[in-house]
C-alpha cells in the first residue's frame, strides 16, 4: 500500500491505492460518502484503467450504492462485490431517475407585484363573500325569530354559557385593568391644571361610552369568534356539514343561527358587566390616588354621565356581536378539507372580526356625534 | 412467497415484558416479541386490541408501563438523535408528510439534519429515494396536498427510507387504497426488503398483505402476541385467529396465493 487516505472519524472509509489498483475499505454510507467521493474523484483516470476493488467494504447503504453505480456508469469496473451487497447494487443501479426538476425562480419585484394583485383580488372576493353571508345569516336569524318554535333552545343556551358565563372572569379582569390605566393617566395629566377631580368623569364617560363595549367585543372576538370558526371548521373538514345537508338540515339554521342569537344576547350583558367592573376599577383607583370615597365617586359619576351614555355603549354590543358571529361562522364554513385550513381560517376570522369591530365603533362614534347623543 | 429461510441470529428488535395499561384496562400484558434481521413481520389483531399502541411502544413514541424494547441490544433512548433516525423509520398511517414542504424537501429534511452530505448530493439521494418508492420524478416538487392517497404512502415511504434505517415500521400501508394501488405497495415492500435487506414490521388489517408479504405474523390476542407463519397460525385454536384465517375473506386470498405459488 503506497498511499492510504483515511476520512472522517470512526466508522470510516479508507481509499488505498497501489500498483495493482485502487481498493475501498470500511464503511461506505451516507456519513462517509463525501470523504470517499473526494478521495476517489482525484484518481478517476487511474480508476478507469485499474478498476475499483470493493471486496473489503463492510457496510454499504443506498447512497453508497448509488455512488458505486455512478462510478460503474463512468467506466470504472467494480471488482469483488460481496454477495450481501449484490442485491442492493442491483436494485439501486436498476433505478433510472432524473434529477429533481427545478422550481421556476420568480424575481423579487415580480413576486411583490403578483402578491399585491392576488391580495387585492382576494379582498374583493372576501368583501363580496362577507356581504353575501351577512345577508344569508341575517335573513336566517330574522326567519328564526319570526318562528320562535324553530329556535333551538338547547343549542342557544349552551352557546350562552360558553360565550357568556365562561367569559365573565376574563372580561371583568380586563375592564378593571383598562379603567385603572385610564384613571392613572387621567390623574397624572389633569393634575397640572388642578383638574384631577375630573378623573372620575374621564373614567365614567370613557368606560361607559367606549372602553367597556370595545374591550368586551375584542375579547369575545378572540375567544368566541375563533371558537365558532374552529368548531364549524372541524365539522366541515370531517364532512359533518355534508352529512347534515344530506339528512335535510340547513347548516346555517342549525349551526349559525343559534350562535348568532346567543352572542347577540350575551355581548350586551357582558358589556354591562364590564361597565360595572370598569367603574369599580375607577373607584378603587381614584380612592387610592385622590382619596375620593366610594360614595363621592358614585355621586360624581351620577353627575358626569346619564343613561344615554350607558345606552350609547350597550346599543353597539348586539351589532358587534352579530358581525363577530357572522365572521366566525363564515370562516368556519370556508374551511376546505385539511386541518391546516382550520388554523388558517381561525386566524383570519379573529383578525377580520377585530378589525370590523373597530371600524364599526368608529362609524358609531360619527353617527352618535351627528345625532347629538 | 414466505419461503425465505429463517436463520437463528440475534434479533434486530427484541421487546420483552411489555405492559401497557390505560386506567384499569390492560392492553398488553407481559408481551414478548423478537424480530429477526431481514424478515417481514406482520402485526394483526382486532380493532381496539392495541396494535397502534404496540407500534408506538416499539418505535419509542409511547413509554410502556413495564418492559423494554431493544434494537440490537440497545434502547432507543440510549442512542443519539441521529442514531435513532438511522435505526428506525416509520411510515405513519396518514403519511404525516410535512404539509408546508415539497416531497423532496420532506425526504431531504432528515438527511440535511443528520448528515454532512453536500446539497447537490442530498438532492440526488432524495431523487433516488423518490424513484425507489416508485414515484415519478416530478412528484418531488409537489406538495403533499397535491398527491393522491397511494402517492402519499409512497412519498411517506421515501421519507421513512431517507437515512436507510435498519428497521422500518409500516402502519397500515395499504389502508384507504384501491386494490391495484395496494398490490403495488405490497410489491414495493417485498422489493425493498429484498434489495435493501431492511427489516420490516407491518401493522395491518389487510389479509392480502399478511398472507403474501409477511414471513411471519404476530396476532394480538388476549393482551399477548401469538407469532408464527400463516401456515402455523392456521392450526391455532384461538377463535379470532381461526375466524381471521378461515373466514370468507381469507379463503379468497389463500386460493389466490396457492395459485401463484403453484405457478411459480
Amino acid at each position: 500500500m503506497s498511499r492510504a487516505i483515511s476520512a472522517g472519524t470512526s466508522p470510516n472509509v479508507v481509499v488505498a491505492s497501489d500498483d495493482k489498483g485502487v481498493a475501498l475499505r470500511g464503511v461506505l454510507d451516507i456519513h462517509t460518502l463525501p470523504a470517499a467521493e473526494r478521495a476517489l474523484k482525484r484518481q478517476i483516470t487511474q480508476l478507469k484503467s485499474s478498476g475499483l476493488d470493493v471486496s473489503n467494504v463492510e457496510t454499504l447503504d443506498s447512497p453508497g450504492a448509488l455512488f458505486l453505480c455512478e462510478l460503474r456508469d463512468a467506466g470504472v469496473a467494480l471488482s469483488g462485490v460481496r454477495d450481501e451487497h449484490q442485491a442492493l447494487l442491483d436494485l439501486i443501479c436498476g433505478l433510472k431517475f432524473e434529477p429533481l426538476p427545478k422550481l421556476k425562480v420568480v424575481p423579487g419585484w415580480r413576486q411583490v407585484v403578483i402578491d399585491l394583485g392576488k391580495a387585492t383580488d382576494e379582498i374583493g372576493h372576501d368583501a363580496y363573500e362577507v356581504i353575501e353571508f351577512v345577508g344569508r345569516a341575517g335573513t336566517a336569524v330574522v326567519r328564526a325569530l319570526a318562528h320562535p318554535r324553530s329556535l333551538r333552545m338547547a343549542s342557544i343556551s349552551r352557546q350562552i354559557r360558553e360565550t357568556g358565563i365562561d367569559a365573565l372572569p376574563i372580561v371583568g379582569l380586563m375592564a378593571v385593568m383598562i379603567s385603572i390605566v385610564i384613571a392613572y393617566q387621567g390623574v397624572v395629566q389633569l393634575r397640572p391644571y388642578g383638574g384631577e377631580d375630573f378623573t372620575v368623569n374621564l373614567v365614567a364617560v370613557s368606560v361607559l361610552r367606549e372602553m367597556g363595549v370595545l374591550i368586551t367585543a375584542i375579547i369575545v372576538a378572540g375567544r368566541s369568534g375563533s371558537a365558532f370558526t374552529a368548531e364549524i371548521g372541524v365539522m366541515k373538514a370531517r364532512e359533518e356539514i355534508d352529512a347534515l345537508k344530506v339528512m335535510g338540515f340547513e347548516p346555517i339554521e342549525l349551526l349559525v343561527v343559534p350562535r348568532l342569537i346567543a352572542l347577540m344576547i350575551t355581548l350586551p350583558l357582558l358589556t354591562f358587566f364590564s361597565d360595572v367592573m370598569g367603574l369599580l376599577g375607577g373607584a378603587v383607583m381614584t380612592h387610592s390616588q385622590l382619596d375620593v370615597s366610594f360614595l363621592q365617586f358614585l355621586d360624581r359619576t351620577h353627575q358626569a354621565v346619564d343613561t344615554s351614555d350607558l345606552f350609547v355603549g350597550i346599543v353597539k354590543a348586539p351589532v358587534f356581536a352579530f358581525f363577530i358571529g357572522v365572521i366566525g361562522c363564515m370562516h368556519g364554513l370556508r374551511v376546505r378539507g385539511s386541518a391546516e385550513s382550520v388554523g388558517k381560517e381561525t386566524t383570519r376570522a379573529v383578525v377580520a372580526s377585530i378589525f370590523l369591530v373597530i371600524v364599526l365603533d368608529a362609524l358609531f362614534s360619527i353617527l352618535f356625534e351627528k345625532l347629538g347623543l | 412467497m414466505s419461503a425465505t429461510p429463517r436463520r437463528k441470529v440475534e434479533p434486530i428488535l427484541s421487546a420483552h415484558g411489555i405492559v401497557n395499561r390505560f386506567g384499569r384496562q390492560a392492553l398488553h400484558d407481559k408481551l414478548d416479541l423478537d424480530v429477526a434481521r431481514g424478515e417481514i413481520l406482520g402485526i394483526a389483531g382486532r380493532s381496539g386490541s392495541g396494535k397502534s399502541v404496540l407500534l408506538k411502544t416499539l418505535t419509542g413514541l409511547h413509554r410502556p408501563n413495564a418492559g423494554t424494547v431493544l434494537f440490537s441490544g440497545k434502547t432507543l433512548a440510549s442512542m443519539s438523535p441521529a442514531g435513532r433516525a438511522a435505526c428506525v423509520g416509520v411510515l405513519f398511517q396518514q403519511g404525516a408528510l410535512f404539509s408546508s414542504l415539497s416531497v423532496a424537501q420532506n425526504v431531504m429534511l432528515p438527511i440535511r439534519e443528520h448528515t454532512a452530505l453536500p446539497p447537490p448530493d442530498q438532492e440526488k439521494v432524495a431523487a433516488m429515494k423518490i424513484e425507489l418508492a416508485g414515484l415519478p420524478a416530478d412528484a418531488g416538487i409537489k406538495l403533499p396536498s397535491q398527491l393522491s392517497g397511494g402517492m402519499v404512502k409512497r412519498a411517506a415511504l421515501a421519507r421513512a427510507l431517507a437515512l436507510d434505517p435498519r428497521i422500518l415500521f409500516l402502519d397500515e400501508p395499504t389502508s384507504d387504497l384501491d386494490p391495484i394501488t395496494a398490490t403495488g405497495i405490497d410489491d414495493l415492500i417485498r422489493e425493498l426488503n429484498r434489495g435493501l435487506g431492511i427489516t420490516i414490521v407491518i401493522v395491518t388489517h389487510d389479509l392480502t398483505t399478511l398472507v403474501t408479504v409477511c414471513h411471519r405474523v404476530a396476532v394480538l390476542v388476549d393482551q399477548k402476541l401469538v407469532v408464527g407463519t400463516i401456515r402455523e397460525l392456521k392450526r391455532s385454536n384461538d377463535p379470532w385467529i381461526e375466524e381471521l384465517l378461515h373466514g370468507p375473506r381469507a379463503q379468497g386470498v389463500m386460493r389466490q396465493e396457492k395459485r401463484t405459488h403453484g405457478n411459480g
